[in-house]
C-alpha cells in the first residue's frame, strides 16, 4: 500500500515535471554515474520478543561502504529523475544487549549478514541552469530494500540456541536527497550528495521452530561521491 | 522517454529477481515421522547456556539455590538446556507430540566431555499446564526450581539428563494428562530418551556421547513414573544400569485403599482428579458422569480441570477444588460395623497425635468425594482386599507371602489402580535399585515404598534393592544425608511450626533423595 502511494506520487510528479518543460534542445539528456556510497546506519531496533529469551536483546548494523551505480535522465531545465542503487552490500549485523546471554557473549558479537538490493528513484530539482558549472540539487523519491543471502554466524547461532534462519521482508519507504553536480565540460561532472532513506522491516528469527522478531529501523544515511557522463540517445 | 526509463526499472527487477535465488541459513529440520521416540525437531533449541561458574552464581543468588548449592556441590561442569520436541503415544494409541528437556555437560574437564553417562528423569505431579523443564530460563514456569535440581544434582556433574514434560503439559495438546497410567508414562520417558539420543550427535556440543550408562530416577509421580519405565525396559529387554525410584505411589492400590480408609494425605484433592480423569481417558470405568464420584459442589468440569493455567491458590479460593477436604466429615454410615470404622476418621489412637491431625484435614463439607462412592469403594477395599493394606491395617510386618494384590476388585477404580501398581505383572529389577524416602512423608507414605521392598524382599536381602529412610537412624553409606536432611527438617520444623513444615515435607526430601541417587549410580558405573 505504502509503496502504491509512493509510485502513484512520484508518478504524478514526473508528469508535472515532464509538462511543465521539455528537454527538448538538450542534446545530452542521459547521466550514467559511478562512484562510491558511504553508508551510515543510525539502527534502531526493538528487543527481540519470543519464546525463551531474556529482555534487552537488540541489534545494530555495521557502516558499510559499496560502489554506486546511477542513471539520471534529465525531463527539463530544473527537474531530472535519478534511479540509484548501490552494488549490493554485505551488511554486519552487531549484537547490543547484555554482555552475554546464559554464558554465551552477546553484546558486540556480529550474529548476521544479509546483503540488501535497495534501488532508489528520486524526482530531483536543480538550481540555476543547464550549462552552470555549480548546480545544487534537492530531489525526493522511493527506496525499495530486498533483503536476501541472509546468513546467522556462528555467535548469531550460538545465542540464538541453534542453526537459525532469518525472514526479512522488503522496504519500502520515502527518500531525501540533497547535493550538488559540478559540471566539467558538457560530457563530464562530478557530484556530491547526501541522501537518507527510512528502510524497516520485521526481522524475525527461525531456530528449531521457535520464532522471535524484532522491529528494526535502519535509517541509511549515505555519502555519495560520483562521476557522471552525460550522452543523447 | 517513459518507455525506455520503464525498459531500466526492467532490468532492475530482472536482478531483483536474479537476487531473490540467493542462499538463506537453514533452521532446524522439522521431522514428518510421527513413531515413537522421533524427534520432531532436529537439532532442538538450546534454551540456555551456563558455564559452571555462572550456574553457580545463579543458584547463589538465592536461599533455596544455596541449599542447592550446598547439597548438590558446586557445579563441575556447565549445563546446556535443550528444549526436546519428540512424538510419544496417547493412551488410545495415537501418535502425540510432547516436549522434555535434554541437559549437557559442557566444559573441558574430563567430567564434562565425551562419553557421559544418561540420567534419564521422571518430574512430579504438577498442576500447571505450562510445565516446562527445559525452561531454565524463565523462574516464572512452574519447572524452574525442578529443572534447576536436576540440572544442579547431575548435569553439572557430568551427567546427561533426559527429562519429558509428559502427555497433557507443554506443547502437548491431548487435554489431559494420562497419570500415574505406568505403560504410558514408561513410553513417554522411553521415547525422550530415544529422541535425545537422536538429538545429540547434533548440540552445540557433539563430541559429548552417551556412554551407554543409563540411570532410571524420578520423584514422587516421577518416582512412579520411573520404576514404570525399568519395568518397561526390561519388559523390551533394554537394560537400565541402575535406578532410583524416589518417594513415588508404586503401590497404587494399597495406597488407593489407605485414603479411602480415611489416611488422607495432604495433596489428595489435587491428586484424585489427576487420577480420575486419567483413568476415566484410558478406561472408561471410572464413573458414568463425574457426580458418581465428586460431590455436586465440584462435579461440573472436575474432568477438564487439571493440569490448568490457573494457580492451584485461585483454584482453590474460587472453590473448584477444596484445599484439603477430600472426604465428607460426616463420614458414611453403612451399618457394617467393620466397614464403618474404617469409614470414620482416624483418631489418636491408634495413630499418633500428629497423624490423626493430618487426616482430619482431609475431612470437611463437602468433601470432594462423595459418601456414595467412598462406601463402595472401601466395601470393595475390605470385600476384595490388598493383602497389603490389610497386614498394615493389622499391624502386622510387610513379607513377600502378604503383599499381594486383590484378586479381583469390583469398583473401577480400583481395577485401574491394581493395573498400574507396581506389583502388577510379577516383576522384579535385575539391575540395583534404591528407593528413597522419608517414612514421615505425608504427601506419598512411605507404605509405598515399604510394599515394593516387601515384594522384592529376597533381592533386598541380597543387596540388589536398597531402600534409604531418609528419616531413618543415620547408618550406612547415605547417613550423612540423612542426618543433613533430618537436620533441615528440624530447622524448619522450629521456624515455621510442625503443622506448617509438614506441608512442605515431601519436597523437601526431594534434592536429598536425588544427590542419594547420584551417589548411588556412582557406585554402579
Amino acid at each position: 500500500m505504502q509503496y502504491k502511494i509512493a509510485t502513484l506520487a512520484l508518478g504524478t510528479a514526473l508528469a508535472l515535471a515532464t509538462t511543465t518543460g521539455a528537454h527538448a534542445g538538450n542534446a545530452t539528456p542521459n547521466d550514467i554515474r559511478i562512484g562510491a556510497y558511504f553508508v551510515h546506519f543510525d539502527t534502531s531496533a526493538t528487543a527481540f520478543t519470543g519464546p525463551y529469551i531474556v529482555p534487552g536483546l537488540s541489534t545494530s548494523v555495521k557502516n558499510t561502504t559499496t560502489l554506486y551505480l546511477g542513471y539520471v535522465r534529465t525531463l527539463s531545465r530544473h527537474f531530472a529523475v535519478e534511479l540509484a542503487f548501490g552494488w549490493p552490500p554485505v551488511t554486519h549485523a552487531v549484537a547490543r544487549g547484555p554482555a552475554a546471554v546464559g554464558s554465551v557473549p552477546y553484546n558486540g558479537q556480529e550474529i548476521a549478514t544479509v546483503r540488501w538490493l535497495s534501488p532508489t528513484a528520486l524526482l530531483e530539482y536543480n538550481f540555476f541552469g543547464p550549462t552552470a558549472h555549480w548546480r545544487p540539487f534537492v530531489g525526493v523519491g522511493v527506496n525499495y530494500t530486498y533483503f536476501y543471502d541472509r546468513s546467522v554466524t556462528a555467535a548469531g547461532a550460538a545465542v540464538s540456541g541453534g542453526p537459525t534462519s532469518i525472514s526479512m521482508p522488503s522496504s519500502v519507504g520515502p527518500a531525501v536527497t540533497a547535493g550538488f553536480t559540478y559540471r566539467i565540460n558538457q560530457r563530464w561532472h562530478v557530484v556530491a550528495s547526501y541522501s537518507v532513506a527510512q528502510v524497516n522491516t520485521r526481522l524475525t528469527t527461525d531456530t528449531a521452530g521457535v520464532f522471535r522478531s524484532s522491529s528494526v529501523h535502519f535509517w541509511p544515511n549515505a555519502v555519495v561521491l560520483s562521476v557522471g557522463y552525460s550522452f543523447g540517445l | 522517454m517513459l518507455k525506455k526509463f520503464g525498459g531500466l526499472t526492467v532490468a532492475v527487477l530482472a536482478t531483483l529477481a536474479l537476487a531473490g535465488c540467493g542462499g538463506n541459513s537453514q533452521s532446524a529440520a522439522v521431522s514428518t515421522s510421527t513413531q515413537p521416540g522421533t524427534l520432531a525437531v532436529n537439532p532442538p533449541l538450546r534454551v540456555a547456556s551456563l558455564s559452571a561458574s555462572a550456574f553457580a552464581a545463579n543458584l547463589d543468588a538465592t536461599t533455596s539455590g544455596q541449599q542447592l548449592l550446598q547439597l548438590a556441590g558446586t557445579p563441575a561442569c556447565g549445563v546446556d538446556f535443550y528444549y526436546l520436541k519428540y512424538w510419544t503415544v496417547a493412551p488410545d494409541g495415537k501418535p502425540t507430540e510432547v516436549s522434555g528437556a535434554l541437559m549437557v555437560p559442557t566444559g573441558a574437564g574430563s567430567q564434562c566431555s565425551g562419553a557421559r553417562p544418561i540420567v534419564l528423569y521422571a518430574h512430579g505431579t504438577t498442576t500447571a499446564s505450562n510445565y516446562n523443564i527445559a525452561d531454565i530460563s524463565d523462574p516464572s514456569n512452574a519447572a524452574n526450581s525442578e529443572s534447576a535440581m536436576i540440572a544442579a544434582v547431575f548435569a553439572a556433574q557430568g551427567y546427561i539428563v533426559v527429562a519429558p514434560n509428559y502427555e497433557g503439559y507443554d506443547i502437548s495438546n491431548l487435554g489431559y494428562h494420562p497419570y500415574v497410567d505406568g505403560a504410558v508414562n514408561a513410553e513417554d520417558m522411553i521415547d525422550a530418551l530415544t529422541a535425545a539420543r537422536a538429538a545429540l550427535p547434533h548440540t552445540f556440543t557433539p563430541g559429548t556421547t552417551d556412554s551407554g550408562q543409563l540411570y532410571v530416577t524420578g520423584y514422587s509421580e516421577g518416582g512412579y513414573v520411573a520404576m514404570a519405565t525399568v519395568k518397561a525396559m526390561q519388559a523390551a529387554g533394554e537394560t537400565v544400569t541402575a535406578s532410583a525410584p524416589s518417594s513415588g505411589p508404586y503401590a497404587l492400590e494399597a495406597f488407593g485403599d489407605a485414603i479411602f480408609f480415611g489416611q488422607v494425605d495432604i495433596g489428595s484433592t489435587v491428586f484424585a482428579p489427576l487420577v480420575t480423569t486419567s483413568y476415566q481417558n484410558a478406561y472408561g470405568n471410572v464413573y458414568s458422569q463425574t457426580t458418581d464420584v465428586y460431590s455436586s459442589t465440584y462435579a461440573t468440569g472436575i474432568n477438564t480441570l487439571l493440569p490448568t493455567t490457573t494457580p492451584l491458590a485461585t483454584l482453590f479460593q474460587s472453590g473448584k477444588l477444596p484445599e484439603a477436604a477430600l472426604f465428607d466429615s460426616t463420614t458414611p454410615v453403612t451399618g457394617n460395623t467393620q466397614l464403618d470404622q474404617l469409614l470414620a476418621e482416624p483418631t489418636s489412637p491408634p495413630y499418633t497425635p500428629e497423624q490423626a491431625a493430618l487426616f482430619d484435614a482431609g475431612f470437611g463439607s463437602p468433601g470432594l468425594v462423595t459418601n456414595t462412592f467412598r462406601a463402595a469403594y472401601a466395601a470393595d477395599a475390605l470385600t476384595n482386599p490388598d493383602q497389603a493394606m490389610m497386614t498394615l491395617l493389622n499391624g502386622g510386618t510387610l513379607t513377600a507371602s502378604d503383599v499381594a494384590l486383590a484378586a479381583s476388585p469390583s469398583v473401577g477404580l480400583r481395577q485401574d489402580f491394581k493395573v498400574n501398581d507396581m506389583r502388577n505383572g510379577g516383576w522384579m529389577p535385575k539391575e540395583p535399585m534404591l528407593m528413597c524416602g522419608g517414612d514421615q512423608d505425608p504427601t506419598v507414605f512411605f507404605m509405598n515404598t515399604q510394599i515394593m521392598a516387601a515384594e522384592w524382599s529376597p533381592l533386598v536381602a541380597g543387596g540388589l534393592v536398597s531402600v534409604l529412610d531418609l528419616n531413618g537412624t543415620p547408618g550406612g553409606p547415605f547417613a550423612p544425608l540423612q542426618s543433613a536432611f533430618q537436620g533441615t527438617y528440624a530447622a524448619m520444623v522450629s521456624a515455621e511450626g510442625a503443622s506448617t513444615a509438614i506441608q512442605s515435607y515431601h519436597a523437601t526430601e526431594a534434592p536429598f533423595c536425588m544427590v542419594a541417587a547420584r551417589d548411588f549410580f556412582a557406585q554402579v558405573p
